[in-house]
């Protein structure tokens, strides 16, 4: 416990060399929009490009990016744990099953956002910030104490927001109070084509037309995304989904590597979908 | 005779709580019950989007609060039903703008005015679900079948229980082809895992998204099937047994030729 105490800054500091990593915050403001699918696949899709990435769920009380990620009965200690000097850093972060070079910072399941000191969660996130290439911080919905905490130490931020007017409503206000010192990308999560050419969903162009941000990707509504959530086996790691390929490629844009712009999907052909849906 | 309060929850975002709130609120009225719906959501209002009132608001919740305004300035009467009402929340404020103990006597003095009030809940169990919890009577829970919203949901739960709020569970967005297939948690999963009372099942069905664009509840579509399952669990709130629909996956043909209509 004593030694605990004493490695709680930074353990092992003289053994890592200091990076200075890109802390970004995925956020939306309204919640179920897909922050979270979005923070673990986007991780994941990082990660396999050989970065060191770790994620961070600020979702303190209502935990999930364990689940997403397949890692809920691997986790022993939590931010708290870290802040609070009951476990060290390294203690506290999961390996990801899949990805060797992604780990897991998990939320406390039974505290309060509250609990949350907002200068020791930015210390907190500095020092990841020393020893990971990327840190994905995944917010809380809404624009309380969690949403405080979560975008305090990220100079980077990706919005996700779905084709809906209440999504886009809640996406507006959150740029606001982002402020003008980040820089702030957005995802267009769960599009339906089929739906924005009948004219019964806003388009990427309605969207953005209101968001007016740097287009990071967009995400077509597939069931074969509820399916891996509920699996806990991220989408993005899937050769064979489209979906995952969109998420590959924003990982892409992110590192650099990528710098042609989002394709926006578009409605599939009759036989394309007769054909599609048969697999 | 003090009215019924119900705060609509779910601690998880994005399971439907507004569209639900907005939707149970006009099946309510329409049965010829006086309600009030609450947007408890300060900062992040959504509520009157989904109804179609959003250019009609002049006075919020936090006005009232704070004494600006009288209760029936801020009241915005909704177009198509004479007895359903609604009170927005501030948009440009801070949930914690308001106190519980403000919040709980706003909910109460509503409750002298009509038969149900409906609150809708923001995201979350910070300062805002205390708020929207801390006048209300009994809850119903909302979530999708889906492992994260269950969670959420089951802690919510707890913090119900704690209160010693009565709840009722509204299973939304349920697509039974994946539940079929294996791809999807049924009803009676959510049901076992949560161990709460059943109020009502709501398929998915996309025409919601379009109405809650247009400011439309989908209720007042006579035609759609979700006014009848609306119609449903207004009665049984009101007490009455109703038989629950049993989901049966669409066949082969259906999915195809259901697909065109």
């Amino acid at each position: 416990m004593q030694e605990a105490l004493q490695q709680h800054e930074l353990p092992a500091a003289s053994a890592v060399p200091r990076k200075r990593g890109r802390a970004i915050v995925i956020t939306s403001g309204k919640g179920g929009v897909g922050k979270t699918t979005t923070t673990a696949n986007t991780g994941v899709a990082l990660a396999a490009t050989g970065a060191t990435v770790v994620l961070v769920d600020a979702d303190v009380g209502l935990r999930n990016l364990d689940i997403v990620m397949g890692l809920e009965a691997r986790i022993r200690h939590h931010v708290l744990d870290v802040l609070e000097g009951v476990s060290t850093l390294d203690e506290a972060l999961v390996t990801d099953k899949r990805v060797p070079t992604l780990r897991l910072l998990a939320a406390a399941q039974t505290r309060e956002k509250d609990d949350v000191d907002t200068t020791a969660f930015r210390d907190l996130i500095g020092s990841l910030r020393d020893r990971f290439d990327y840190v994905l911080i995944d917010c809380p919905a809404g624009i309380e104490k969690g949403f405080t905490n979560a975008i305090v130490a990220a100079d980077e931020a990706i919005i996700v927001c779905t084709p809906e007017i209440s999504a886009v409503r809640d996406a507006d206000r959150v740029v606001g109070l982002l402020g003008e010192d980040r820089t702030i990308k957005l995802i267009v999560n769960r599009l339906r084509p089929a739906l924005v050419r009948k004219g019964k969903m806003l388009s990427v162009e309605d969207v953005n037309g209101i968001l007016r941000l740097p287009l990071l990707g967009v995400i077509e509504d597939a069931p074969d995304v509820i399916v891996s959530t509920n699996k806990g086996e991220p989408v993005a790691l899937d050769a064979a989904s489209p979906v995952g390929e969109s998420y590959r490629q924003i990982a892409q844009r992110i590192t650099g590597t990528l710098t042609t712009p989002p394709e926006i999907p578009r409605e599939k052909s009759f036989f394309e979908k007769f054909f599609g849906s048969l697999r | 005779m003090s009215a019924r309060r119900i705060v609509l929850t779910s601690g998880k975002g994005g399971v439907g709580k507004t569209t639900t709130t907005a939707n149970l609120g006009a099946v309510l009225a329409k049965r010829g019950h006086r309600v009030i719906l609450v947007d408890a959501d300060i900062g992040l209002r959504n509520l009157d989007l989904v109804l179609g009132v959003e250019k009609r608001i002049v006075f919020d919740l936090v006005e009232v609060v704070e004494g600006r305004c009288q209760v029936r300035q801020a009241l915005i009467k909704d177009k198509r039903l004479d007895n359903l009402s609604i009170l927005p929340a501030a948009q440009t404020r801070d949930k914690t703008a308001v106190t519980e103990l403000q919040f709980a006597k706003l909910i109460e003095q509503l409750g002298e005015m009509c038969d149900y009030v409906l609150i809708d809940c923001p995201a979350g169990i910070e300062h805002g679900f205390r708020n929207a919890i801390a006048g209300a009577s009994e809850a119903i829970v909302v979530t999708t079948p889906e492992v994260s919203a269950i969670r959420d949901a089951d802690r919510v739960i707890g913090k119900l229980h704690e209160r010693g709020l009565p709840l009722r569970l509204i299973v939304n967005r349920l697509r039974p082809e994946m539940v079929r297939t294996g791809d999807m948690l049924s009803v009676e999963d959510v049901t076992d895992i949560l161990s709460a009372e059943l109020l009502g099942i709501i398929p998915d069905d996309e025409e919601v998204i379009d109405t809650t664009n247009k400011g439309e509840p989908i209720v007042l579509q006579t035609e759609s099937r979700l006014a009848v399952i609306y119609d449903k669990i207004a009665r049984r709130l009101e007490g009455e047994l109703v038989p629950f629909t049993t989901f049966s996956a669409p066949g082969f043909f259906a999915r195809i030729f259901g697909k065109a209509s």
